[in-house]
């Protein structure tokens, strides 16, 4: 106790952070189509036939753009794309789900193409499901909408809390790579809320409507809002099953310090995805969020670089379970 | 009993893999197929030749439409059918500038990069029946003026008589349907084997397709 109070940990700042990079993913994914459009109108070099929007429009992306741009039909290329598949600077990155969906749809190796997942594969391998919690734009929105869940809660709301079986999400990866192999799409692009989220914004904006995506995405928030707390990245999304998988053996773990926790459960009860720090449960499916550093409130929770999780220490010291106990032993 | 047991085995694995379809199930509800005229929804420049073969490589990112300078790439939603989140172009709406920006963004090998001359988006199609020069109604030429390719893809049949023709270099990029000012369309794009001249009465219904 002592210790959080006098010199609390650097790591809680963490989840700012992290909200702050979530923030700016999503901006800059609603940014980009109004940046497309503003390089077709200055191509067209037709500023006096716009319309009085789109006039705004270029206005607008110019006072934004122009303090770093000359030239900005072609030097705005350098950012194009979403979190599924974008280029930064001439870096092709993609999400290590359209690399297999498409290996196994195409039932080819295009090596251009898979290589362009490999950046992300190796930072999962080594950081773990970190995509989920610090990159994917839909997290942003579920985030927000599971805070409003717990307002509504608080609010005395009656909100599905259902538990299923997590291992489900793997069955639906496997189930998308058989059906994108038999159907001949990449039917994973349409249920992967982070894909259909910077294509219908690119739709919404750049082509004048939003898609079916859109209502799909709806439907995944009304899940989570009325059936089961972050339903869909727990129990259903495909590419939250690859990260899981491909994250078993990260090098950097969020561990418990038995010493120093009091059993306050306050990181149970935060933790998006249902795991069980308080009992050393973090697993492959921790995405090292931080979430849980945020809130304990005797810093009891650190990273640690190792490839396994530590076997379960008994409770914290610092708790009335392990006072008793230790008296037990006395007496 | 033993039949009974392996029964109960099937259906629990049924119902595990119709819990792991659903998702995807729900998403192919939400969008299910309309009619697509070919015309309006014709491939973009360097795709695999096959639509079938383009659709299995497509990961639907739309990078090729945030890169296109006229904005005319264009993603398929309901008419796409299985084929949901692909792109086109409406020649008529908006029509391809060549410019390959398409074909290098592209991550996967749904669009690689070729020669111009390769390019095979299909090819332009004119009804002579619904042309202004042809019906002697006046005198155009919008078309042999916008081709990029210049006379290796469209000409006057004869010298100023506005009659336009379309010739084997034409690739499709549809700039010619794109200004063409007859509302009827007397001129789109075309799969390459259904010919430069399109055909009425009994010659159009023994068409291959």
């Amino acid at each position: 106790m002592q210790k959080s109070v006098k010199n609390p940990s650097a790591l809680r700042h963490l989840n700012k952070l992290r909200w702050v990079t979530l923030t700016v993913i999503f901006l800059m994914l609603v940014l980009l189509p109004f940046i497309h459009l503003y390089q077709t109108f200055v191509a067209s070099h037709a500023y006096d036939l716009l319309l009085p929007y789109e006039k705004v429009i270029y206005n607008a992306m110019e006072w934004l753009t122009s303090p770093f741009v000359s030239d900005p039909e072609h030097d705005l290329d350098a950012i194009k794309g979403t979190t599924w598949s974008g280029s930064l600077f001439g870096l092709k990155l993609s999400d290590p789900l359209s690399v297999i969906s498409q290996v196994s749809g195409s039932l080819s190796l295009y090596w251009p193409f898979i290589l362009t997942g490999l950046i992300p594969v190796v930072v999962t391998v080594l950081l773990g499901r970190v995509f989920c919690g610090w990159i994917c734009p839909a997290t942003f929105i579920y985030e927000l909408n599971d805070t409003l869940a717990a307002w509504m809660r608080r609010a005395g709301v009656p909100l599905g809390d259902k538990v299923y079986d997590k291992r489900l999400k793997y069955l639906v990866l496997f189930a998308g790579l058989i059906l994108s192999m038999l159907l001949g799409s990449i039917v994973t692009a349409a249920i992967y809320p982070p894909a259909i989220i910077g294509r219908e914004l690119y739709y919404a904006v750049a082509q004048g409507a939003f898609g079916s995506g859109a209502v799909f995405f709806i439907l995944t928030i009304l899940f989570d809002l009325l059936v089961a707390r972050r339903g869909f990245c727990r129990y259903l999304c495909p590419g939250g099953a690859l990260y899981s998988l491909l994250g078993r053996y990260r090098l950097l773990r969020i561990q418990r310090v038995v010493e120093d926790c009091n059993d306050c459960k306050k990181c149970n009860v935060v933790c998006e995805f249902g795991l069980d720090p308080l009992q050393d449960g973090f697993g492959q499916e921790c995405n090292n969020c931080t979430a849980c550093i945020a809130v304990c409130p005797t810093d009891a929770l650190v990273f640690k670089l190792q490839i396994h999780d530590q076997p379960y220490r008994g409770p914290g010291h610092l708790g009335h379970a392990y006072r008793n106990q230790q008296a037990g032993g006395e007496s | 009993m033993k039949r009974r047991r392996f029964i109960q085995t099937v259906g629990a694995y049924a119902a595990l893999a119709a819990a792991a379809s659903l998702p995807y199930g729900v998403a192919r509800l939400l969008s299910p197929a309309a009619y697509a005229a070919e015309h309006e929804h014709i491939p973009l420049p360097g795709a695999l030749g096959d639509p079938e073969e383009f659709a299995r490589a497509c990961i639907g990112c739309g990078l090729c439409g945030e890169v296109c300078p006229p904005r005319c790439v264009e993603f398929k939603q309901r008419e796409g059918g299985g084929h949901v989140n692909t792109p086109y172009i409406n020649p008529a709406k908006k029509a391809c500038i060549l410019c390959n920006k398409c074909m290098e963004v592209c991550p996967t090998d749904a669009l690689t990069v070729i020669p111009v001359r390769d390019v095979n988006m299909g090819i332009a199609q004119i009804d002579r029946a619904a042309c202004y020069p042809w019906v002697d109604e006046g005198i155009c030429g919008a078309c042999v003026v916008v081709c990029p390719l210049g006379d290796k893809a469209i000409h006057f049949t004869f010298a100023n008589i506005y009659k336009p023709a379309v010739l084997d270099g034409c690739v499709g990029c549809g700039q010619c349907v794109e200004v063409c000012p007859e509302p009827s369309l007397p001129i789109r794009i075309v799969h390459r084997s259904e010919g430069t001249i399109a055909k009425h009465g009994v010659a159009a219904r023994r068409r291959s397709y």
